[in-house]
C-alpha cells in the first residue's frame, strides 16, 4: 500500500498543469461557469482539444492504432482529474475520451471505429448520450423509443429528455427498443444528429443553457450499420460504458479547488483564522472531498490491475455526491452574500452542479441500490 | 498510488486474523467491559505489536492489525502498542494509556496499563504504574477507564519523542479502531437483516433499510481508507482527516446499526453494545469530531496566527 505518486505520475500532473497555464485564457473561469455543454465551452473545446491531442494528453490510454499510446489507467485518470478541477475545458468531449471511444473499440465494427474514433482522438467530435426519456429515468430499461427494422435500415420514433450536450452534438449514442419489454429488447445506435427527423430543444435549467435538452425522433431513418453490437445486446454494453463513466468525472477535485478558494476568500475577510466554527465546517467539507478522492482512487487502482468493475465504483459515486454537497453547503453558510456574485463564477457553477450531482450519470439512489445488492449482499426488493 | 497490501503485509494481516479467529470463540460476559487478557498475551508473544518498526510492514500493517483486532467484541489495548510504542517507548512495558493535557475524561486503558504516557506542551513523558496508582471509572463505555490517583507522585521521565507525531499516531489509531469496530458492527447487522423476516420478507429487502446501510458502508469505507493513508504518512493533515471522519461516522453509524438490530441490539446478550460503546467513547477522543475537523482545516490551510491549543 502506497499513497504517493510515482515520479512518472507526478510528471504527468505537472505537464497538464503547465499546459493549462499556457492554454487557458485569462477569462476562463467566466467561460467555464456556463458548463461543459454550453455554446461557450463547446466552442472553446474545439480549439482546446486538438491542442491537447497534439500534446498527447487527450487519448493517451487508447491503443496506438486509434491515436493513443496505451498509457496506463492512472495517467489518463490524472489528466481527467486536473482538467475537471480546472473547469473541464474539454467540454462534452470528456465523454468520448472516457467511455464512448473505449466502448466503440470493444463493441464497434471496424467501419464504426474507422468512422468515429479518428475525430474523437483529434479532439473534434461532440457526442450526446440518448438515454433518459420522459417515462424512463432511473428505470432506464423501461424506455420506449422504438427502432423498427425495415430491410437494411431502422426507423426510429420516440423522444429523449435531459439529454446533455444534444444541442451542439454531431452524434448520439442512442438507446432504442427493437424488441419487447425489458432490457433484452434494447439496442444502441450511433446516430448522426443532422439526420432528418431529429429535433432538439434546449431546456432552460439550473445548470445553465445548453446543458440539457429534449430530443425528438420522428421517422428517423438510420442504416443497419448504425447498430452497435447485436440487437438486444445493449445492456451489457451500457454496463461496460457506465463502469467507465462512474468514476470518470473527478467531481471531488473541482469541489476541493472551490473549497480552497472559499477559504482564501474567508481568510481575506478575516473570517477564518479566529472562527473555530468556520474551521470545523471547512474541515468537514475537506474530509468529504478527501474520502471521496480515496474511494475513487481505489476504483482506479482496481482498474489499473485489470480487475473487473465492482460495486466499489457505486460506493465511490455516493461519496463524491456527498463531497459536492458538503462544499456547496459550506459556501452557502459562510459566504452567503458573495457566494452568489458573478465575481466568483466557479463558486456559482459548483453550487449549481452540486444540486445536479446526485442525479446525473445514474441517480445516487440507484448507486445505493447497487451497493446494497452487490456489496452488502442484501436481497433485492420485490418489484411490482 | 497502490491500494493493495504487499506480500509481507498480507502475510502479517493473515497472522493477525488467525489470532483474532481463535479469540472470537471467547465466551462473552454480560458486562460492558471485557478486557481480553489472553488475547493481549498472545499478541505480545507473537510480537505482532512490532510491525511498525519492521520496514517491510510499516504503519499500514500496524493500522491493519488494529482494525482487524478491533472487530472483536472484546477489548484490548492496541493502538498505542501498535502505532506509538515501536518508535516512542518500546522499552517501556505495555499495555499503555495516554493522557492528553486538558482532557478531563477518564482515560481509556489506565486500569490495565503498566505504562502511562502524557503530553505536556511539546514534551512527551512516561511513568510506570503500580497497584493503587489508578482509580477505575469505566462509566458507560466498553473500555476499562480511570484516573490517576496522584499524578505528581509518579516518576515521570521525558521521552525523546515528538508530541506532534504522537498526536498523529493517536489520531490514526482512533480512526483504525473505529474502522474495525464499525465494520464488525455493520457486518453483524447485515447478517441480522438478511435473515430476520417481517411482513413475509427479509428486513434487508426493504429499500429504506438498504439505503441507510449502504450509506453506513460508504462512511465506514471512506474512513478506512483515510485511516490507511494516515498510517502510511503520519502527516498531521491526513491524521486529523482520518480521526475527524471516523468520529463523525462513529456517532451517525452506531444509531443506524442499533435501529436495524432492533430490540435484540439493546440486550447484553448480543455483542453490538460492545462495538457501539467502544465507538462512542472514541468519538469523544481528542476533543471530538468538530475539533478534529478544525484541526484538519488548520493543517490544510495553515493559520495566520496561533489559535487555541490543540485539545
Amino acid at each position: 500500500m502506497d499513497f504517493e505518486w510515482t515520479d512518472e505520475q507526478a510528471a504527468v500532473r505537472e505537464r497538464v498543469r503547465a499546459f493549462l497555464r499556457r492554454e487557458l485564457p485569462p477569462n476562463w473561469d467566466a467561460v467555464a461557469r456556463h458548463g461543459p455543454g454550453s455554446a461557450e465551452v463547446t466552442a472553446f473545446s474545439m480549439q482546446f482539444c486538438p491542442r491537447l491531442a497534439a500534446e498527447g494528453l487527450l487519448v493517451p490510454h487508447w491503443p496506438g492504432e486509434y491515436g493513443g499510446r496505451e498509457a496506463r489507467p492512472w495517467e489518463h485518470f490524472i489528466i481527467g482529474e486536473e482538467l475537471w478541477a480546472a473547469g473541464e475545458p474539454r467540454g462534452a468531449q470528456y465523454m468520448n475520451v472516457n467511455y464512448i471511444g473505449p466502448t466503440l473499440m470493444r463493441y464497434g465494427t471496424e467501419a464504426q471505429r474507422e468512422r468515429y474514433l479518428p475525430a474523437m482522438a483529434a479532439g473534434r467530435a461532440i457526442w450526446c448520450q440518448g438515454f433518459s426519456e420522459p417515462s424512463a429515468g432511473s428505470d432506464l430499461a423501461s424506455l420506449r423509443t422504438r427502432a423498427e427494422r425495415r430491410g437494411r435500415e431502422y426507423v426510429i420514433n420516440g423522444s429523449k429528455v435531459w439529454t446533455s450536450y444534444a444541442g451542439l452534438a454531431q452524434h448520439c449514442f442512442l438507446l432504442a427498443r427493437t424488441g419487447g419489454t425489458g432490457r433484452s429488447g434494447i439496442c444502441i445506435f450511433l446516430v448522426d444528429m443532422d439526420t432528418p427527423g431529429i429535433t432538439v430543444r434546449p431546456i432552460p435549467s439550473l445548470i445553465g443553457m445548453g446543458d440539457i435538452h429534449e430530443v425528438f425522433f420522428d421517422d428517423v431513418v438510420v442504416p443497419q450499420e448504425a447498430l452497435l453490437g447485436e440487437e438486444g445486446q445493449a445492456w451489457p454494453i451500457i454496463g461496460y460504458a457506465l463502469s467507465h463513466e462512474r468514476v470518470g468525472i473527478a467531481r471531488y477535485a473541482f469541489s476541493r479547488r472551490v473549497l480552497d478558494g472559499m477559504v482564501r476568500l474567508l481568510r481575506s475577510r478575516g473570517e477564518f483564522d479566529d472562527d473555530s466554527a468556520v474551521q470545523s465546517r471547512a474541515g468537514q467539507a475537506l474530509a468529504a472531498c478527501e474520502a471521496a478522492r480515496l474511494l475513487v482512487y481505489r476504483v482506479v487502482d482496481q482498474r489499473a490491475r485489470g480487475l473487473p468493475p465492482s460495486a466499489d465504483a457505486n460506493l465511490a459515486r455516493v461519496a463524491v455526491v456527498a463531497a459536492d454537497r458538503a462544499v456547496a453547503d459550506f459556501g452557502l453558510e459562510f459566504l452567503g452574500d458573495t457566494f452568489f456574485g458573478e465575481d466568483f463564477p466557479l463558486h456559482l457553477a459548483h453550487h449549481e452542479r452540486a444540486i445536479a450531482a446526485g442525479i446525473a450519470s445514474g441517480a445516487a439512489e440507484i448507486q445505493l441500490n447497487l451497493v446494497a445488492f452487490e456489496r452488502l449482499g442484501l436481497p433485492r426488493e420485490a418489484r411490482p | 498510488m497502490n491500494f493493495e497490501f504487499t506480500e509481507d503485509q498480507t502475510a502479517f494481516v493473515e497472522a493477525v486474523r488467525r489470532i483474532a479467529a481463535h479469540h472470537r470463540t471467547t465466551a462473552l460476559t454480560h458486562e460492558r467491559v471485557q478486557y481480553a487478557q489472553a488475547l493481549d498475551a498472545d499478541l505480545a508473544q507473537a510480537q505482532l505489536f512490532d510491525a511498525m518498526a519492521v520496514e517491510e510492514l510499516g504503519g499500514v500493517a500496524a493500522a491493519a492489525a488494529v482494525m482487524e483486532l478491533s472487530r472483536l467484541p472484546l477489548c484490548c489495548e492496541l493502538a498505542a502498542s501498535a502505532l506509538v510504542a515501536p518508535w516512542l517507548c518500546a522499552e517501556w512495558p505495555r499495555p499503555y494509556a495516554v493522557l492528553w493535557e486538558d482532557d478531563r475524561r477518564p482515560v481509556r486503558f489506565l486500569p490495565v496499563a503498566r505504562t502511562v504516557l502524557r503530553v505536556q506542551g511539546s514534551a512527551v513523558q512516561a511513568a510506570r504504574l503500580s497497584a493503587g496508582d489508578v482509580l477505575t471509572d469505566n462509566g458507560l463505555f466498553a473500555y476499562p477507564a480511570g484516573r490517576l490517583a496522584r499524578a505528581e507522585a509518579l516518576q515521570w521521565h521525558t521521552l525523546p519523542g515528538d508530541a506532534g507525531r504522537l498526536r498523529a499516531a493517536w489520531q490514526t489509531g482512533v480512526a483504525a479502531e473505529l474502522a474495525g469496530a464499525l465494520s464488525a458492527a455493520l457486518d453483524a447487522v447485515l447478517d441480522h437483516v438478511r435473515t430476520r423476516r417481517q411482513f413475509g420478507r427479509p428486513l434487508g429487502s426493504f429499500q429504506a433499510v438498504q439505503h441507510r446501510l449502504a450509506e453506513c458502508a460508504t462512511r465506514v469505507e471512506g474512513l478506512r481508507w483515510l485511516a490507511f493513508k494516515a498510517a502510511g504518512t503520519f502527516d498531521a493533515l491526513d491524521a486529523a482527516l482520518a480521526a475527524a471522519t471516523a468520529m463523525d461516522a462513529g456517532c451517525r453509524v452506531s444509531y443506524d446499526l442499533h435501529q436495524f438490530m432492533g430490540a435484540m441490539g439493546l440486550t447484553l446478550e448480543h455483542p453490538l453494545h460492545r462495538w457501539t460503546y467502544r465507538a462512542r467513547s472514541l468519538c469523544a477522543e481528542l476533543g471530538g469530531a468538530s475539533r478534529q475537523y478544525a484541526a484538519a482545516a488548520r493543517a490544510a490551510w495553515g493559520q495566520a496566527h496561533a489559535g487555541a491549543a490543540e485539545p
